[in-house]
């Protein structure tokens, strides 16, 4: 007893004599700061270092000046107690997949999975690593929720086939059943061409009447149609830029024209989180790759600041050329980029800009024109517009638009010119038929109401579900509203449970995202009606209830007053 | 009436837990495991608790010199 209290006397002692000494030391600190301004010794401040940027608060994020109109965009953290939990059952899930394993390892347990052959024990493992852990114990235990096969076309509604596992998700089998008229939130279908009647899919017709459906070639030797040259005319007419090319598929626009563009020598600054073709295109060029935070735009000056004035590695030569890669919206977090600023740093440090469309071309703006065309700003700037024709226009590819000496250049140089089939021809109908009825070419104001459709859509979505209580990120005005969920177990019970209601949503896990940071991703449509957006947002508030995702620790409004808080979303 | 809107909500708890301890994507065999050891787990500290309680309790008062 006595030890035990000197002890504790002891352990108090020191606890305050450091507490003490830490008090001492800042007030020293402090006075003597008073006394050097005093005398005039001045340390310099940040801002004196960084005379010359031109983006200087980081907490404001913009000069207001560049932007025309607010640019509102929210992330909330995660709430302490649901990360806690989150890494706790994801360590369950870790303890329980060793257990599996080891039961697989020692034959107790049937395997089902992808092993090496006996002869090759001592060779490298190719199992073994995260990826393929968490492939087997955790990603297959709620894989029904992923590749469900659609049998109609993936409208608004579309239809799936049933499924039923005999063996907890290792095989699949057929039911039977139909599930009929489920409503699609997962699509990329921002202007609803996914349609198989209408304008589009009659000329489309037409096409393959006239030409069939394979080219047999590539762009370079016999697979130049003159559709495809009426195709890149109107693409550059569209974007408002002199030349455009096109190509079969999106993610080769991306990964095989990145490398025609840079080489040894040059820099390209990329995103934290950009798409993976944008990753692997950087990859391949083999130039220096840096990455600065996520639309931040101060770590993106510091990082060409310190370009320019180091050079290359270790000759410290000029770099050949400085590459920007961003995308227009991030699908991932539903944000937007923070184009006016990206200018302004380009111009004042005479870098380049290539801009991927992916999601935005079509869905922004209100022309329909992309992210240049939502902030106003001149299309001249922008260096290289990327996009795809995949999410707005119901069709496969990707374009390249620019100048015209670069577009000749990559009509010679880039690989998927090159090498790849050129693009189908009811395909590129297609987009023909859907880029002439979004600039409102045909004669009918089909596509002005579809892009107000969109808008309109999107805004109420967004309002009811931030409403709900339940955590939204991205901009107001993006069509991608990505819905946390953080726990593994609510990715698969959110999906199934939808399912069940009959509304089919893709949910996203951990390679895709931060490990704790699971979430639903709802594209919103314009062929979404507002009877179609209120049967999904009633399920999802019951489900939301259920499965407890409710975790946003904003105020709420009141509930009633419904007839108010719709009319001030009319306001436009 | 009472005694079924008491198991839902008991019902409605038990899948909170599965939720939250992402025994939901487990098999069943699996959950009987974790559920059993933790089970065993709180019985004993319960145990530990009811007997050793006392002896503790009386370990402060003397402390405190509120009893010789």
């Amino acid at each position: 007893m006595f030890e035990m209290t000197i002890f504790l006397y002891l352990f108090f002692f020191c606890q305050h004599f450091t507490m003490l000494l830490l008090l001492l030391y800042i007030c020293a600190t402090k006075l003597f700061g008073f006394i050097f301004k005093c005398i005039g010794l001045k340390r310099k401040t940040a801002e004196e270092y960084d005379k010359g940027s031109i983006i200087k608060n980081p907490n404001v994020p913009h000069n207001p000046s560049l932007y025309k109109k607010p640019f509102v965009e929210s992330f909330e953290e995660t709430p302490l107690m649901v990360a806690v939990l989150t890494y706790m059952g994801y360590g369950i899930l870790t303890i329980f997949g060793y257990l599996r394993d080891f039961l697989r390892q020692w034959n107790i347990e049937k395997r089902h999975i992808a092993r090496e052959r006996d002869e090759q024990k001592d060779f490298v493992p190719l199992y073994q690593d995260f990826e393929n852990f968490y492939n087997r114990n955790l990603y297959i235990r709620i894989r029904d929720n992923w590749n469900r096969p659609v049998c109609s076309v993936p409208g608004p509604k579309m239809d799936l086939i049933e499924r039923s596992t005999p063996n907890y998700n290792w095989t699949f089998e057929y039911t039977g059943r139909v599930l009929k008229d489920v409503l699609n939130l997962g699509s990329y279908n921002y202007l609803g061409f996914a349609e198989n009647k209408g304008p589009c899919a009659d000329a489309a017709i037409e096409a393959t009447q006239a030409y069939g459906v394979g080219v047999g070639s590539t762009r370079c030797e016999m697979g130049n149609l003159d559709i495809h040259e009426e195709l890149e005319q109107l693409v550059a007419r569209f974007l408002g830029v002199e030349s455009s090319m096109a190509f079969g598929m999106g993610f080769a626009t991306n990964s095989m024209n990145i490398p025609a563009l840079t080489g040894k020598g040059c820099l390209i600054l990329s995103d934290e989180l950009n798409h993976a073709s944008l990753v692997l295109g950087a990859r391949l060029s083999s130039s220096t790759i840096r990455v600065f935070k996520h639309n931040n735009m101060q770590s993106l000056e510091k990082l060409l600041r310190d370009a320019i004035v180091h050079g290359q590695p270790r000759t410290h030569r000029p770099w050949k050329k400085i590459l920007i890669v961003v995308e227009g919206i991030y699908s991932m977090e539903g944000s937007i980029v923070r184009l006016p600023e990206i200018i302004a740093l380009k111009k004042h440090y005479k870098a380049y800009l290539y801009l991927d469309e992916a999601h935005s071309i079509g869905a922004l703006g209100p022309n329909g024109k992309g992210v240049v065309d939502y902030f106003g700003l001149d299309p001249k700037d922008v260096d290289i517009m990327m996009g795809t024709f995949t999410k707005s226009f119901g069709a496969a590819g990707g374009y390249i638009g620019g100048k015209k000496e670069l577009i000749d250049y990559l009509r010679c140089h880039s690989h998927s010119a090159v090498y790849a089939t050129s693009m189908s021809p009811p395909v590129a109908q297609q987009i023909i038929t859907s880029m002439k009825i979004i600039m409102g070419e045909d004669g009918t104001t089909l596509g002005a109401d579809r892009l107000r459709q969109l808008h309109e859509n999107t805004t109420y979505f967004r309002r009811k579900l931030h409403d709900m209580g339940l955590i939204i990120y991205g901009n107001e005005d993006s069509p991608v509203i990505p819905m946390m969920l953080y726990m593994p177990a609510k990715i698969g019970a959110f999906g199934r449970q939808m399912l069940k209601k009959n509304i089919g949503i893709v949910g996203v896990g951990f390679p895709a995202t931060p490990i704790i940071e699971s979430r639903a991703r709802f594209c919103v449509s314009a062929a979404h009606t507002r009877e179609m957006l209120n049967t999904a947002l009633d399920a999802i508030n019951e489900v939301g209830d259920l499965l407890q995702l409710k975790y946003s620790r904003r105020e709420r409004p009141l509930p009633s007053l419904g007839w108010m808080s719709d009319e001030s979303l009319l306001k436009d | 009436m009472g005694l079924s809107e008491c198991w839902k909500q008991l019902s409605w708890i038990y899948y909170q837990y599965l939720l939250v301890t992402a025994l939901y994507m487990l098999e069943p065999w699996e959950r009987t495991v974790f559920n059993s050891l933790l089970v065993s787990v709180g019985a004993m500290a319960v145990y530990t608790c009811y007997v050793f309680m006392p002896q503790h309790i009386m370990a402060i008062l003397h402390y405190f010199e509120v009893v010789q």
